[in-house]
């Protein structure tokens, strides 16, 4: 099975994932609608993107005081109950890599499920690489 | 069954004398005909070409249009344009810009902005969503463009995103930029100027909590991954990722085809500092940036972290600015290169016309016409590092030699007098960017027939050179042969152009990087056709691209000669470009005798059914591209 792996000092800043995710999810074009975020220092070039990689610990499971969080074993991505989850942004709180957002109207989380399997995001940054997938270890 | 939402674009409509802000809806029938971005600029310029005296005037129009694409998962789809009538050349002018300005404005709903009239005070626009408003920038004034980015960031949050001029368009110096996200500029024309002339400081743009749809999304994605897998394939993607727009700057070096020093010569020597290969290598480049959806990422950013210069930080150096102001001044070392990039970004002047007006000085002095008092004890000969990193400031402030040479090369030489013209590398009041015209002649003619003047960013016509498998199959798709994949002959040039030219500003219109049309060469008609139709719902194809292309080019003929365009063939290159010799390094000559332009430019308008003489588009000309109405309304 596959994780992300996030290299910040590769990215560019171009956002090509972010728009990518958020209409591979919902065919819709929008940043808040996506995944991914970007932290952008435009002056020094210095970008962040900030995302779930799928990481052994998570935090983000235990957090959820309704058990809405769990492991999607066909992807080993984490999967969110829509119907259970209540909106309290414990798992956002929670995740240590800043891959958890929540979206202005929308009460559900917004965290990767690797698409399935094959990341989309991967696809827009194949000369950067600072999304790539990895087996996971 | 409910029809599905009608594809429409929003304009906003800012007089800032009156500092009112008017939503409206892009009348039907502007974006199947003109697609948007560049094409819409175009048409709402020639609503008020009419109305506008002059273009410092408070009356003219200063329009940014995002592209049609933009702020989608399209290919390199994060450009705008900013349109208006230049302080340089008195004539239509658009400048295409990056970053991620065109995006985020895109997905805060808004598509077009129209400044007209001019601010008593300084003023910035803040949008956020539907909320648009003017606030004053009484504190922002005579910041430059980093410090302004720094204030409203500080003042609207993190990942606002700014588009502002820095001192040089306060002081409405004739090739001030505008500049956004830092480092990416409307550069040329003297777009910033205008700005600063309606006392317009700056557009701050919220971090988009809006979307957009598509009409088809099924077809959308298809056609982006056709286009992506095509760019990503390119013989120049890599390229361009590693390298950056300065690829290739010591081979152009070694074949002679690098102008420098005034375009006196096509080659430096030493070159090392002022390749991109130094910067990878020697560890000054700290990091590459990408404007919105794009896959290329050739933005540099480089930084100097010892020496004279140890400090110096900023954006690039481009192409561009690498042969204006480094071989171009005869300067080689990088630190003082990209000090004067920094200089020029950070004070909103455009690299090209900043390099071309210092090295013409640089000349002018070892000629003997600016006397020492002028100077100001400046050592202005041709590879002055103190020249170079003094005068871009001194020229953004109108201060000493710098106010002789903020209004431009003609405006200079026709100050200084003498024969001093002769070697201000300018036609129509635009400075030539750096392309060896005697030796690409398609290029030549381009700049000829260009409406800004002699620059690239309208028709690039790369593909000429056959440099690729890619470009020599463009050539033949145009020409039929690759036989004509070669810079140095006249045969198939207007054919080359016209291609080029109808391409350049469908993509413009699109909000399409060059890159992927005419650098390299994935988003074919053809997949510009399916995405435009996928998104909007508007029938469209390869063939329909192209003649919107083709109108959109057609439009800004006409706005031209409303406005006084007179065809003159002094006009259609420099007179050193025409009259000197450029020998490269293996003692070939290379000239571009006028005549051949005139046979090329005659053979262009024949294509177009332009009158040969005056450059005037035929009635049927117009009527086949629907713009014969247009034309006969203004009388």
């Amino acid at each position: 099975m596959n994780r992300l792996q996030v290299e910040p000092d590769r990215c560019t800043g171009c956002e090509s994932c972010v728009l990518t995710c958020s209409f591979a999810h919902g065919q819709q074009f929008g940043l808040h609608l996506s995944r991914i975020r970007v932290d952008r220092n435009e002056e020094q070039a210095d970008f962040t993107p900030r995302v779930c990689i799928q990481c052994d610990e998570h935090p983000c499971i235990a957090s959820c005081p309704v058990g809405a969080l769990s492991i999607a074993p066909e992807t080993g991505a984490i999967s969110v109950a829509v119907e259970t989850c209540t909106g309290c942004r414990s798992c956002e709180a929670a995740c240590p890599y800043d891959g958890v957002h929540f979206s202005e109207g929308i009460s559900e989380p917004f965290i990767c499920d690797l698409c399935g399997g094959e990341p989309e995001c991967v696809q827009v940054c194949r000369l950067p690489q600072a999304i790539q997938t990895v087996e996971r270890g | 069954m409910t029809p599905p939402p009608r594809y429409e674009e929003s304009l906003l409509e800012i007089d800032l004398s009156a500092g009112t802000v008017v939503r409206r809806t892009l009348a039907d029938g502007m974006i199947p005909a003109f697609l948007g971005g560049r094409g819409v600029a175009a048409r709402l310029l020639w609503d008020r070409v009419e109305s506008a005296p002059g273009a410092l005037a408070p009356a003219s129009a200063l329009i940014f249009s995002t592209g049609t694409l933009a702020g989608t998962t399209a290919p390199m789809s994060g450009r705008a344009t900013v349109t208006c009538v230049s302080p340089a050349t008195k004539q239509y002018f658009k400048s295409n810009i990056g970053g991620h300005f065109a995006l985020v404005c895109k997905l805060n709903g808004v598509d077009h902005l129209l400044f007209h009239g001019a601010a008593a005070e300084p003023v910035y626009l803040w949008v956020d969503g539907p909320n648009v408003e003017l606030r004053s920038a009484d504190r922002l004034w005579g910041a430059t463009v980093r410090e302004t980015t720094r204030l409203l960031c500080t003042e609207h949050g993190e990942g606002t995103n700014v588009t502002c001029i820095g001192p040089a368009g306060e002081h409405r110096v004739a090739f001030a930029s505008i500049m956004t996200s830092c480092y990416n500029a409307a550069g040329r024309g003297g777009v910033g100027a205008v700005m600063g002339s309606k006392k317009m400081k700056a557009i701050a743009i919220a971090r988009p909590r809006g979307s957009r749809d598509c009409v088809d999304p099924g077809a959308f994605q298809e056609t982006v991954v056709e286009t992506r897998d095509a760019l990503y394939a390119d013989t120049m993607a890599r390229s361009y990722f590693d390298f950056g727009t300065a690829a290739g700057i010591s081979i152009k070096n070694e074949l002679g085809a690098l102008p420098a020093e005034n375009f006196r010569s096509g080659w430096v020597d030493p070159i090392d500092e002022l390749t991109s290969e130094f910067w990878n290598e020697s560890g000054i480049l700290t990091g590459k940036a990408g404007c919105g959806a794009c896959l290329y990422n050739c933005h540099r950013h480089v930084a100097i972290p010892n020496g004279a210069y140890a400090g110096v930080h900023s954006g690039g150096p481009e192409y561009e600015s690498v042969s204006a102001l480094g071989t171009g001044t005869g300067v080689s070392s990088i630190g003082a290169v990209q000090r004067a990039n920094e200089l020029c970004n950070d004070l909103g002047l455009d690299t090209i016309s900043a390099g071309a007006v210092i090295q013409w000085a640089m000349e002018t002095s070892e000629r003997g016409l600016i006397p020492l008092s002028l100077a100001d004890g400046l050592d202005l000969r041709f590879g002055s590092e103190e020249a170079l990193v003094r005068l871009p400031e001194m020229i953004a402030r109108r201060e000493g030699i710098g106010s002789l040479l903020a209004d431009g090369l003609r405006s200079a030489a026709a100050e200084v007098g003498g024969e001093s013209w002769r070697w201000a590398v300018e036609t129509r009041g635009l400075e030539q960017s750096r392309v060896e015209t005697r030796t690409t002649l398609a290029y030549a003619l381009a700049f000829a027939v260009n409406p800004r003047g002699p620059d690239h960013l309208h028709t690039e016509c790369l593909a000429e050179r056959g440099n690729t498998p890619e470009a020599k199959a463009l050539i033949e798709r145009i020409t039929g042969s690759r036989r004509y994949a070669r810079g140095d002959i006249v045969d198939k040039r207007p054919e080359i152009v016209r291609w080029h030219e109808d391409i350049y500003a469908a993509s413009d219109a699109l909000g399409l990087c060059a890159f992927t049309t005419t650098a390299s060469y994935g988003m074919t008609p053809e997949r510009m056709g399916r995405l435009f139709s996928a998104l909007t719902g508007f029938e469209a194809d390869g063939e329909s691209i192209m003649r919107a292309g083709q109108r959109i080019v057609t439009l800004e003929r006409l706005i031209n000669l409303h406005l006084g365009w007179e065809e003159k063939p002094e006009e259609y290159a420099p007179w050193r470009i025409v009259r000197e010799t450029m020998r490269d390094r293996s003692g070939s000559e290379y000239r571009l005798p006028r005549e051949v332009l005139i046979g090329m430019v005659r053979e262009y308008y024949r294509l177009h059914d332009w009158d040969l003489e005056t450059g005037i588009p035929s009635d049927g000309a117009l009527e086949r591209l629907d713009l014969l109405d247009l034309w006969e309304s203004a009388g």
